[in-house]
């Protein structure tokens, strides 16, 4: 099988446009989950989310997740420094849930004759599937290998990638764009809400007074690339993707096994995959959705993987929501990015640790630690588990 | 490939036949390209009523319904025991449209308290792989494909391709799509013409042949070779270009020469431009017999697997896929 | 409301909101359990419950409180039926 380097990184956040400014704000422990703007929310307990600050660019003719999509995918074309050639052969790997869903449901809401904010277009209902993003970008971007659009619920974001670092591992491209993108969207917001899953504060996962989810939205790409062709060219690159595992449930259609079984088994693959013993991972990404379920269980899982307070573990969703299919690209990148920074971003919010969770959640403040190796975690609605592992380049 | 990929079972349900490799044997016979007899179209619908217990018709949904008793089918027919290691590899082009549109409308109805929990989950789309691998134990990955046209061959490149690397021992792929009159007339109104015309799901079991000949199973066909790419085209458009790189590979990988096929599974449906696209694509093995499974069977994500199905039941074959937007797959199947 | 009237609305909600069958739920008595892994139950799960409560909120215009351990309400119809017409305001 052949190795797999994390050679250009591209990202939309609710920072805002770019990997620095995700990176600024993640480092700095800032919490972007405010009075949501998107959507309507009257009627409802919660009124924040995480969503893109103004500026996402691009024609408003195509949806906003289709504009933030874009906006990832050409900044990490472009870190790379690929050969125009080299797109030809490139894969497009897309991990998408609502699509152009927003957009849709702003045009049957006018229909119905409900009031909306934002534009409200037949033509949106055009790009409402997930796949729509990549049958854009594929064409944008001149991308003539395997094209295809994963959706596993909110681990979308990350599976793109193991099935990208698949495809490269077994030597079918030796390039692939892979990635999520998910904007706000109100069947999104609505559901979660129903589910009593939504804090009407910003979140706080692992924290003891936890009360739910926050939403967000964004978009992150990263290039994937087979270890002698980065080398061949001259690309160092960011980190190498060692281990992509994905496991199911296979228990109940929201709620995760109880005891983590399917997290703890995508954790282990990962680790087999790359070599790696539990003791050498410095940092975990959790998934960490600040559920009072997901916590608790993810927390249960990493104690048998990683054994009681071995291992620094922290949430991105702290600070950036849940981002839905953007979620595990998004996290994957903030790992890649504390592998090569030496640090690694804070839990947000995060005040008392629950007595459940027996780890260093890296509360409120960045963390400086020298890492070789990490992992992100993602674990979907109905159980389907995604961990991804990285090495810090030499 | 690294390890040989074994087609050991086939499930489907569709218009004309419901069951495994004995009965789509016969409704994947030659002519399989023939207009379907006029088939009363709730066939479908009784169908899901006699094979899907109330119990577990109350918590899915139809499109779900449909994927299970075809994903039942289909593992029934390998022989497959339900141990936890099955993967799934499904793909649809509209998923469960039905359930995001009466989602909403129970909001738009009735205001927050007419948000239903239970419908909730089914508004992403991998609402099917989720309760099939419950329902299946199936426990190793699952993924849902999204794509227009192609998912159900994209569905099976992709979960052959798991198994060739030793990743899973077993999957079930294929594709399901239902045909919901209320979503086909928005999306004839927004896109004026989407692939999905038909209704049907349909699976094949794949596995390793050296695990496949430990356990005896009865072995269909085998993987020789799967690639997917894409050709230029603007999205949902046809392209110019005929000379497909993906086609080329697959047939180079699998060791076969044009000559050598018995005969090409295609997507003709009907779409005159897509249609005349992917024969100038397919010239270079204009040879062997064209099969178009579309007529009889509704174009859905199900035809990915049926063609295969039909391929290992009458191989070596060649199953090619091309949707509008260039998206394109291609898999050779040796019988 | 009277406790037979609750009763049938309730069954009414198991059909329109929890999607069983009407001849089903006809059958069904005030002993019946509810929730699924007890004998003889209907077999609701955690997420029927969540489905359940926001009917019962809507119809009844009885106040779920998410502070309050409500699952010995849930336990079979005879419970929830009592629940909600001691909760339920006065017509």
């Amino acid at each position: 099988m052949r190795r797999v380097l994390v050679t250009g990184l591209g990202a939309v956040s609710p920072f805002g446009a770019g990997v620095k400014a995700y990176w600024a704000g993640l480092a700095a422990g800032t919490c972007a989950i405010r009075p949501a703007t998107l959507i309507e929310t009257d009627g409802f307990r919660c009124g924040v989310a995480a969503e893109v600050p103004d500026g996402v660019g691009g024609s408003s003719r195509r949806s906003r997740a289709d504009r933030l999509a874009f906006a990832a995918a050409r900044e990490a074309l472009e870190d790379a420094g690929l050969a125009a050639a080299d797109h030809r052969d490139t894969a497009l790997i897309v991990g998408a849930v609502g699509g152009g869903m927003l957009e849709a449901e702003a045009w049957h809401w006018t229909r119905r004759g409900r009031p909306v904010r934002g534009p409200a277009r037949l033509g949106a209902v055009r790009s409402i599937l997930p796949s729509a993003h990549a049958e854009s970008l594929g064409h944008r971007l001149g991308l003539g290998g395997p094209r295809e659009s994963i959706v596993t619920a909110c681990s979308s974001g990350a599976a793109s990638l193991a099935v990208a670092a698949e495809l490269i591992a077994a030597g079918a491209v030796d390039v692939a764009v892979a990635g999520g993108a998910d904007a706000l969207t109100r069947i999104c917001y609505m559901g979660f809400s129903a589910l009593k899953l939504l804090d009407s504060a910003p979140c706080r996962p692992f924290d003891r007074d936890r009360k739910g989810m926050s939403i967000g939205e964004g978009a992150a790409f990263v290039v994937l690339e087979a270890a002698e062709h980065a080398r061949a060219r001259g690309a160092r690159g960011y980190a190498e993707l060692t281990g992509a595992a994905m496991t199911t449930d296979a228990h109940h259609v929201t709620a995760p096994h109880p005891e983590g079984d399917g997290m703890a088994r995508a954790m282990r693959a990962a680790l087999a995959q790359g070599r790696v013993v539990p003791g050498d991972v410095g940092y975990v990404n959790a998934h960490g959705t600040a559920t009072l379920q997901n916590d608790r269980i993810e927390a249960a899982a990493l104690r048998a993987v990683f054994g009681e307070g071995r291992v620094l573990v922290s949430s991105t969703k702290s600070m950036i929501g849940h981002t839905m299919a953007a979620a595990g690209s998004l996290e994957a990148l903030a790992t890649v990015l504390a592998l090569v920074h030496g640090l690694v971003p804070p839990t947000a919010q995060h005040e008392h640790t629950d007595p459940e969770v027996p780890f260093d959640c890296v509360p409120r403040v960045a963390r400086e630690t020298a890492l070789a190796h990490a992992i992100s975690n993602s674990f979907g609605f109905g159980g389907q588990n995604v961990t991804l592992l990285f090495r810090a380049r030499p | 490939m690294t390890v040989r990929v074994a087609i050991t079972g086939i499930g489907a349900v569709t218009l004309p036949a419901t069951g495994g490799a004995a009965v789509l044997a016969h409704a994947l016979a030659p002519p399989a390209d023939g207009a379907g007899a006029a088939l009363d179209p709730e066939r479908i619908d009784r169908v899901l009523a006699e094979l899907v217990e109330p119990g577990e018709a109350r918590r899915l949904s139809r499109v779900s319904q449909l994927a299970l008793v075809a994903g039942r089918l289909a593992i029934a027919d390998a022989g497959l025991a339900a141990d936890g290691a099955l993967g799934l590899v499904i793909g649809t082009e509209l998923g469960d449209l039905r359930s995001t549109i009466a989602f909403a409308e129970g909001y738009l109805a009735r205001g927050a308290s007419g948000l239903s929990p239970l419908l909730f989950p089914n508004t992403v789309m991998n609402t099917m792989a989720s309760t099939a691998a419950i329902a299946l134990t199936a426990r190793e990955l699952s993924l849902t494909i999204d794509a227009p046209g192609i998912a159900g061959e994209i569905a099976i490149a992709r979960a052959a391709a798991f198994v060739a690397a030793g990743r899973i021992p077993a999957a079930l792929a294929g594709g399901v799509d239902e045909l919901d009159p209320a979503v086909a007339a928005v999306l004839a109104e927004a896109r004026g013409g989407f692939a999905v015309r038909g209704e049907a799901a349909a699976f094949v079991v794949l596995e390793s042949l050296a695990g496949a000949a430990a356990r005896g199973a009865r072995i269909l066909g085998e993987v020789r070779a799967a690639a997917t790419g894409a050709l230029p085209a603007s999205p949902y458009g046809v392209g110019r270009t005929s000379t497909s790189r993906v086609l080329a590979r697959t047939l180079a990988h699998a060791g076969v020469g044009p000559g050598a096929l018995r005969a090409v599974y295609t997507g003709t449906n009907g779409d005159g431009r897509r249609d005349a696209w992917e024969a100038r694509v397919l010239a270079p093995v204009a040879a062997a017999p064209r099969i178009a499974l579309a007529r009889r069977f509704g174009q859905s994500s199900a035809l990915g697997a049926l063609k295969v199905a039909a391929a290992a039941l009458d191989g070596p074959a060649l199953v090619y896929g091309l949707a509008r937007g260039g998206g394109e797959a291609a898999l050779v199947i040796g019988g | 409301m009277e406790p037979k009237e609750v009763l049938d609305e309730l069954k009414s909600l198991l059909v329109s909101r929890l999607k069983f069958d009407p001849r089903r739920v006809a059958d069904l008595s005030m002993e019946t359990p509810l929730p699924k892994g007890v004998d003889g139950a209907i077999g609701l799960d955690s997420l029927d419950f969540i489905e359940l409560s926001i009917a019962v909120e809507e119809r009844f215009a009885v106040p779920m409180d998410d502070s309050e351990d409500l699952v010995p309400h849930f336990a079979t119809l005879d419970t929830l039926c009592r629940f909600i017409a001691e909760r339920a305001p006065s017509a």
